[in-house]
């Protein structure tokens, strides 16, 4: 059989008949729908290139002098700064930084800038600017939460965060900072107007943090005390001065939860007040004893003074079954 | 109602009257929305002889059942008839090409290529391609062969066609309303898929609509339209039989033979007499009743004679064992279904149309209009299922150039 198939007839049908729109051949019905179908095909290209025309005008518009489309639009000026936050920035404050003027309206303002001025502050975390029409601004802030204190060369005090962010602290209440250490034997580097994060803080504040958390009673003889970062970076140790212990060295790289535990046990089955307390050494905690605290206790026997350090082993316990204590 | 929603116009341009339906159609579910009749003037034995007239009325139809509808129409399907309707049967054998002798979709593609591939004379144009069910080896395929196994496969179809200038004119008529002719419909298949069922249609049956200028026919056979044809006889023709057989004027003879008119003769004497009006007004007269059934009945006997002429060989009582359905404003004359089954000798019944059909639409003079839209409806959907199926990305491919 032939591949291929002979050239067939190609027999005409009705749809071949061209159904063409003649005005004159058509009563006047058909004219009136004719002239209304014309009419709405005519009104729908219009409209379309109408749109299409505002669109592409407001467009460049907006790019070039967005001033003109506020003007258009007629919006009120900025009536009502709402301010949504998680942490102590007042309205008065974020009103402050915006500085709006009082003619400004919604439509005339660039919320990047703005946006920026609030970050300038290292207190801010994060914001969001919502224009909310007709007359309100909504900010709303995610705050940093300070862990340290630190005072500079020219005395004054900042906040740090836990990610080392340092900044000068807005509305917090004064009875609430006194609580925070003081950070010392770090490294300030101006950045700009501010300072650079501090290095190594959030180890730091993982220490503050667990203390805080879960041995309050011994946070609490931190409190206002010196928390020593200058060996962190080289040794990986961190020195704490508290009301009670001169020197309390945590090493960065053992558990902080242990740490804490073999300190309070120290704290607990001290003979005598305690100059220092290295808990850097593992199993081993060194415990300085001081003398003269000793001696002026009456019923306490008088440590032996010695060259060496008083030092134990502390208590053989697998580290994971006693962790806390007291905690 | 969604952006598919369409709203189709079933629009029959008959001699007597032009009916239009609203059909809105979902995509899914077609609902019949609106309805406008208007008396017809310009057309003559199904044919606009008066382009001007026809379109008046035609026109005052589509914008009373857009008024009924309540919404415009999108798109119409036009119902076809006239004297100028011709068919004939073409069929065509392709060998299968494939090794395993599967039939592939190209054989099958080819032989209906083949089969409608017929030259028609001059002026004239396809308006319908029936096609008979496919055979393999000479045997009998109702659905489609595609993956059967046989050697030749075998295809008939039945071609109606007609005057182009005809065509054309009834098309330019909805033109000039501003709509497109979606689908031009031969009548008598519209009504025909209106007043069988599926299962007389698989067992052979005869629909037939008579209509005032025209009565069209078709004999169903195997579950499809089997032949069709149309004569341009209808009921007017016994209304001027009536007007020169008693002397009277059209509109005398039209009551006359609503009145009193049959299909069959049943008085027995001519003294029955009936009055032509009935109102004592002056100049009412009597007639035999006789006479005017006598008439009637002959004529009617006539158009059906002339019917299962046309059919010839393609009618046989044993090929057609539903029997004989009549519909169309002619069918509602008395003793119709009677005459009907004495010519054919088959049993005949008046065409019901389904229960699910409006009450104000079940009359016999609807069923074209209301045939328009299933059956151009089902039709569409059969044509596009395998349009589709063609333009597959695949099939463009690796198809022959």
């Amino acid at each position: 059989m032939k591949d291929t198939i002979d050239p067939v007839p190609n027999t005409r049908t009705w749809r071949q008949i061209p159904q063409p729109v003649r005005p004159r051949a058509m009563s006047r019905e058909g004219r009136k729908r004719f002239a209304l179908a014309l009419l709405k095909t005519t009104g729908l290209v219009v409209v379309t290139g109408a749109v299409g025309w505002g669109i592409l005008e407001m467009a460049s518009t907006w790019q070039s002098e967005p001033k003109r489309i506020a003007r258009a639009v007629g919006t009120a000026p900025v009536g009502k700064i709402d301010l949504q936050t998680d942490g102590a920035i007042s309205r008065a404050w974020v009103e402050g930084v915006l500085a709006l003027p009082a003619s400004m309206t919604l439509m005339e303002l660039d919320l990047a800038p703005l946006q920026q001025r609030l970050l300038a502050n290292g207190q801010v975390r994060t914001v969001v600017l919502t224009k909310s029409f007709p007359a309100t601004l909504t900010v709303k802030i995610a705050e940093r939460s300070p862990v340290a204190r630190l005072r500079m060369e020219n005395n004054r005090d900042y906040l740090v965060a836990k990610d080392g962010v340092i900044f000068s602290g807005i509305g917090y209440d004064p009875a609430a900072l006194d609580a925070l250490p003081w950070l010392a034997g770090v490294k300030v580097v101006r950045e700009g107007d501010g300072f650079a994060p501090l290095a190594g803080m959030e180890t730091a504040a993982s220490l503050l943090a667990m203390a805080r958390a879960e041995a309050p009673e011994l946070y609490a003889t931190w409190k206002g005390q010196v928390v020593n970062l200058a060996r962190l970076e080289s040794d990986g140790e961190i020195e704490v001065r508290s009301s009670e212990i001169e020197k309390i060295v945590f090493s960065t790289s053992l558990d902080f939860r242990t740490q804490l535990a073999r300190l309070d046990y120290v704290r607990d089955a001290k003979a005598a007040p305690l100059k220092s307390v290295n808990l850097a050494l593992g199993s081993q905690v060194v415990v300085d004893y001081d003398p003269a605290a000793a001696l002026a206790r009456p019923n306490v026997p008088a440590a032996k003074p010695s060259a060496v350090p008083h030092s134990f082993a502390f208590p053989n316990l697998p580290t994971s079954s006693r962790p806390n204590r007291d905690l | 109602m969604t952006s598919s929603t369409k709203f189709i116009g079933a629009v029959e341009i008959g001699t007597s009257k032009v009916t239009v339906l609203v059909g809105e159609f979902t995509g899914r579910e077609l609902a019949i929305i609106g309805y406008g009749e208007c008396q017809s003037r310009g057309v003559m034995k199904g044919v606009v002889v008066d382009y001007k007239a026809a379109s008046e009325c035609a026109h005052a139809a589509m914008q009373a059942a857009e008024q009924s509808a309540g919404e415009q129409i999108d798109l119409v399907y036009l119902a076809q008839s006239g004297g100028h309707l011709e068919a004939f049967y073409n069929e065509a054998a392709v060998n299968v090409k494939s090794a395993d002798n599967m039939i592939s979709a190209l054989d099958i593609d080819t032989v209906c290529r083949l089969a409608t591939a017929k030259e028609l004379p001059a002026g004239r144009m396809v308006v319908h391609n029936i096609r008979r069910p496919f055979r393999v080896d000479g045997r009998l395929v109702p659905g489609n062969p595609e993956h059967l196994v046989g050697q030749r496969l075998e295809v008939g179809y039945w071609t109606v066609h007609g005057q182009e200038s005809r065509l054309a004119d009834t098309i330019h008529v909805i033109r000039g309303f501003n709509l497109e002719v979606r689908e031009l419909i031969l009548s008598g298949l519209a009504s025909g898929h209106m007043v069988t069922t599926a299962e007389e249609r698989q067992h052979g049956v005869l629909a037939i609509d008579l209509g005032a200028g025209v009565t069209d026919f078709v004999l169903y056979r195997d579950g499809g339209p089997y032949a069709t044809g149309a004569v341009p006889v209808g009921g007017s023709h016994l209304t001027n039989d009536l007007s020169l057989g008693l002397r009277l004027t059209d509109g005398q003879a039209e009551k006359l033979k609503l009145r009193h008119g049959r299909a069959l003769v049943q008085a027995r004497t001519k003294a029955d007499k009936v009055w032509l009006d009935g109102n004592f007004t002056i100049g009412d007269r009597q007639f035999p009743q006789q006479a005017i059934e006598q008439i009637t009945a002959a004529r009617t006997w006539e158009i059906f004679e002339v019917v299962k002429k046309k059919l010839g060989a393609a009618f046989t009582p044993e090929m057609c064992a539903a029997g004989v359905v009549l519909t169309g404003g002619t069918a509602k004359l008395p003793g119709i279904a009677d005459c009907a089954a004495k010519v054919f000798g088959v049993p005949a019944h008046l065409g019901e149309t389904p229960s699910w059909v409006n009450e104000n639409l079940r009359d016999p003079g609807y069923s074209t209009a209301l045939g328009l839209l299933y059956y151009g409806l089902a039709s569409q959907a059969e044509r596009a299922a395998p349009a589709r199926r063609k333009r597959g990305f695949l099939q463009k491919l690796f198809a022959p150039a």
